[in-house]
């Protein structure tokens, strides 16, 4: 029997095992392929010019002075070499063996096509994939998960920190988890006496029904996950700031609870519009819990599939403003950190700070939709089907440019 | 025979109506003092509910007397415990304050042991005692009047400034007592002028540095505009983002407010500094502005107070935070109208909104915010102790809104997509059972409860019974 006979014949015998097997199973299969996605928000519009600096441009150093981060020489204190165009921020240098190791990949200018430079409103288009639409809409990270068969999909959604953040908000619902160590306690619900009582008592108010009943739920079985996963992790770390400790909080959750494959992380503090600081200060010690924060994930979250998009409003002005600070902007650095992600370079388009390329002279154009980065990112990392992108991300189009951005399986 | 049963079933109807429409069916009246008490002020106290009870007019009455109550309050100086004790400073004690924490601060840099505690930095000390008045005056009717601790909550939150910049900590107490609190219910253009003139402000969203391109700065170094402060004043405190202002507008606005800036000598801790000013031609929203110096301020802040953008997004505001989070088209614009037609006066404006039906229609419904809710929880259960109130405070951060706490400058949200979230009833029964523990169940809650909830509460023993009355879902709700 040779070799490509035999293989028939296993896959015939596969094939009729499969033949076997209760509908109900191939129903439910999940159509986002292995990984998790975990989404971290920079609130405030983090200054990406600072975080991946432009080092070989002329213009970088003419825009910017009390900001400038020094082109990179190998010594210590200044810009860490990437490549020839771009040096990460010393700040950011535990993330270093990302990139090194491929897995690290950054879009240098992207953004939302909407022009406003209202944070919040910013903030809601992203967090609701609708750019232009400030009125109520679920969050798309809720959306995503409800793509999932039933079964499946209430059981996605997890976010760290924040009491209600509206990129999870909407049909499903997702476990809400409080920053810190109260996180672990049951608290009086603990008590089953109370908690029937409560339940009585709300069993009238469809609303308060329901949501006393997630938050039970999550608070009894976050408390049990992060019990026995946080005392290990913690291994008499001292306190850490409130991203690394939230970063810790959710891959203990989301390793702990396998089916929580969708979540969200945020970190305010990003508006630097005075006194922004250069290799040292306000922006460099965010970027420095942010770094610390990533490995943090990334050691927890290192599946093959797995996958930490890091974003923001929008971007700072190109240039310095009168208070050593930056204004708001429009093109941002959006990175990917995945072993699928074609990392170690930078994808996308990139014009360079020439004031005639700037958009409106002053900022950092939008070259690539924010939507078709991630969109990337769902169908080549976690196979989702291109058919099902516009039930997420209306209006948005495929950019065949960012193709190369995760490797083809 | 078909005649005569119509009437019944109508009656039928309009029960099953009241039904939906309030799941937890209440005497009028008292349905009424509730949403007064727990509206115009956090919760309805004995002392509270005996002068709604006692007015001719009842829960209605006593609603338009508040606004003339709380206005004559917001015109005399606050009373402050004196426990409380830098409350009383003076601005220019708050910045000695600044400077010698930062003195202090530098010289033990070297040495990270001798770093002080974070908590026990002078200015830290400031921003507790802030906190610590807020969380008082909202549930003690006795040190502040009802109304005013509720517009004070409110226009703060509209002129947010965050406790976590080192440079406002230390001005927040003054900022709550002497720029927001006295102008609640004046003209809305003072209101402007007061936060934008205070050092919390100035701080906050870096105005205080915004300077014209290319003044040379204390140390030498050139410096220029910040446009922080100009986006929020057009964005967030008057017109809106849909105001109908484009990025030219912002960077005119920044020029035309170059110069005000902060003086630790001055009393009022502003001061406007000519040789920072931009003396250029600026337009704002179409409107020429020579070189008149601070006069050019003043006059932009007229301009954008009285913008018919600002009355509708000052009366919208208004409505979500007293009727309801999708408060009804006719009532907006019929406060916007006030608004406009009396030159932005508030206490207009308010006469308005508690005469309004919408806002006594029970269909209308809010679901409380966690501060709502700790306010009304220290006011039901008696005037707390330090360690009380240190336990709110803590509550409040952990749900999410801690006092003086919201970073960015929209403020908290204040609907119940935002707050009615799986943890938060589970804190807030966590919350209830340590404040019923120690003191009585509040028994004059009982009318409020509707009859389902009370039956199920009687089943429990008597130690659980307060805690259950605090988390039941009428309390959830103002």
């Amino acid at each position: 029997m040779n070799l490509a006979r035999r293989a028939l014949l296993r896959a015939a015998a596969s094939a009729g095992a499969l033949a076997f097997a209760p509908r109900l199973v191939a129903q439910a299969a999940p159509m986002l392929e292995g990984g998790r996605l975990v989404v971290v928000f920079l609130r405030g519009a983090y200054d990406g010019l600072s975080a991946f600096v432009p080092w070989a441009d002329p213009d970088y150093e003419r825009l910017r002075q009390a900001t400038r981060i020094p082109a990179p020489d190998g010594s210590e204190g200044v810009a860490i070499r990437l490549d020839e165009r771009f040096a990460l921020h010393p700040a950011l240098a535990p993330v270093l063996p990302m990139w090194r190791d491929g897995i690290l990949a950054v879009v240098p200018a992207a953004g939302s096509p909407d022009p406003t430079r209202s944070h919040f409103e910013a903030q809601h288009h992203w967090e609701t994939g609708m750019p232009g639409r400030n009125s109520e809409a679920p969050g798309w990270m809720n959306r995503l998960a409800s793509l999932e068969p039933a079964g499946l999909r209430e059981q996605r959604l997890v976010g760290v920190g924040e009491a209600n953040p509206r990129i999870l908000a909407g049909e499903l619902r997702a476990r809400l988890v409080p920053r810190g160590p109260q996180a672990a306690n049951q608290g009086v619900v603990g008590n089953e006496r109370v908690r029937l009582a409560l339940a009585d008592l709300y069993a009238a108010d469809g609303r308060l029904a329901e949501a006393f009943r997630a938050g039970t739920y999550s608070r009894m079985e976050t408390a049990r996950d992060l019990a026995t996963e946080m005392t290990r992790a913690d291994n008499g770390a001292g306190p850490a700031a409130g991203l690394v400790q939230a970063a810790r909080q959710l891959t203990a959750l989301m390793r702990s609870g396998r089916q929580l494959r969708l979540g969200f992380l945020s970190a305010g503090g990003w508006d630097t519009h005075a006194n922004q600081g250069g290799v040292q200060g306000q922006l460099a010690n965010q970027l420095g819990g942010l770094a610390r924060a990533l490995v943090e994930l990334r050691a927890g979250l290192s599946q093959p599939g797995d996958l930490i998009l890091v974003l923001s409003e929008f971007g700072r002005t190109a240039a310095e403003n009168g208070t050593r600070g930056t204004d708001h902007g429009r093109g941002n650095a959006l990175w990917l950190i995945g072993e699928r992600v074609a990392g170690g370079r930078m994808h996308g388009r990139w014009e360079g700070l020439a004031h005639g390329n700037l958009n409106e002279g002053r900022d950092l154009p939008v070259l690539h939709d924010f939507r078709a980065v991630i969109a990337q990112a769902l169908v080549r990392n976690f196979g989702l089907p291109e058919s099902r992108l516009a039930d997420l991300f209306a209006g948005a189009a495929w950019d065949a440019r960012l193709d190369g951005l995760l490797k083809r399986a | 025979m078909v005649q005569a049963r119509l009437p019944v079933i109508r009656l039928l109807g309009s029960a099953l109506l009241a039904l939906g429409a309030s799941a937890h069916a209440q005497a009028p009246e008292d349905a009424a003092a509730w949403r007064a008490a727990s509206r115009l002020g956090y919760a309805p106290t004995p002392a509270l509910m005996q002068a709604i009870a006692a007015h001719p007019r009842g829960a209605r009455g006593w609603a338009a007397d508040e606004v003339e109550r709380a206005f004559a309050a917001s015109r005399e100086a606050a009373r402050t415990p004196a426990h409380l004790a830098t409350l009383q400073g003076s601005i220019p004690a708050a910045f000695a304050e600044l400077r010698a924490e930062r003195e202090a601060l530098r010289r033990v840099r070297a040495d990270s042991d001798m770093r002080p505690a974070p908590q026990e930095l002078p200015t830290r000390r400031s921003a507790l005692e802030a906190a610590s008045w807020r969380v008082l005056a909202c549930s003690d009717p006795e040190l502040e009047n009802p109304l005013a601790a509720r517009l004070t909550e409110f226009w703060f939150n509209h002129f947010n400034v965050f406790a976590g910049k080192g440079s406002v900590r230390p001005f927040l107490g003054h900022y709550v007592l002497h720029a927001i609190r006295p102008n609640v219910l004046g003209r809305f253009e003072d209101l402007v002028l007061a936060t934008a003139r205070h050092p919390a402000m100035l701080f906050y969203l870096d105005q205080a540095q915004s300077v014209a391109e290319g003044v040379t700065g204390p140390f030498g170094g050139a410096r220029g505009l910040n446009e922080n402060y100009a986006r929020e004043l057009m964005e967030l405190h008057t017109l809106g983002a849909e105001g109908g202002y484009a990025q030219g507008d912002v960077r005119e606005l920044a020029r035309i407010l170059t110069g005000w800036t902060s003086d630790p000598s001055a009393e009022s801790g502003f001061r406007f500094a000519p040789r920072l000013h931009d003396r250029g031609e600026k337009t704002l929203l179409g409107r020429r502005f020579g070189a008149e110096g601070e006069r050019e301020g003043r006059e932009a802040i007229a301009l954008l107070a009285g913008h018919s953008a600002t009355a509708r997004r000052v009366a919208l505001r208004l409505s979500q935070w007293f009727v309801a989070d999708a408060p009804p088209a006719a009532l907006v614009g019929r406060l916007a109208a006030e608004f406009q037609a009396s030159g932005g006066e508030l206490r207009a404006v308010m006469r308005k909104l508690v005469a309004a039906e919408e806002f006594w229609d029970e269909r209308q419904q809010l679901f409380k915010t966690p501060y709502d809710y700790a306010c009304s929880v220290l006011a039901a259960t008696g005037r707390p102790e330090p360690e009380r109130l240190l336990q709110a405070l803590r509550f409040l951060a952990g749900a999410g809104q801690p006092v003086h706490g919201w970073q960015t400058p929209d403020g908290y949200k204040t609907d119940a997509r935002t707050w009615l979230a799986p943890e938060a009833l589970t804190r807030r029964a966590d919350f209830a059972l340590a404040f019923s523990r120690d003191s009585a169940p509040p028994d004059h809650y009982r009318r409020f409860l509707s009859p389902r909830t009370r039956e199920r509460i009687t089943q429990e023993p008597a130690a659980l019974q307060g805690m259950l009355v605090l988390a039941s879902p009428e309390f959830m709700h103002k």
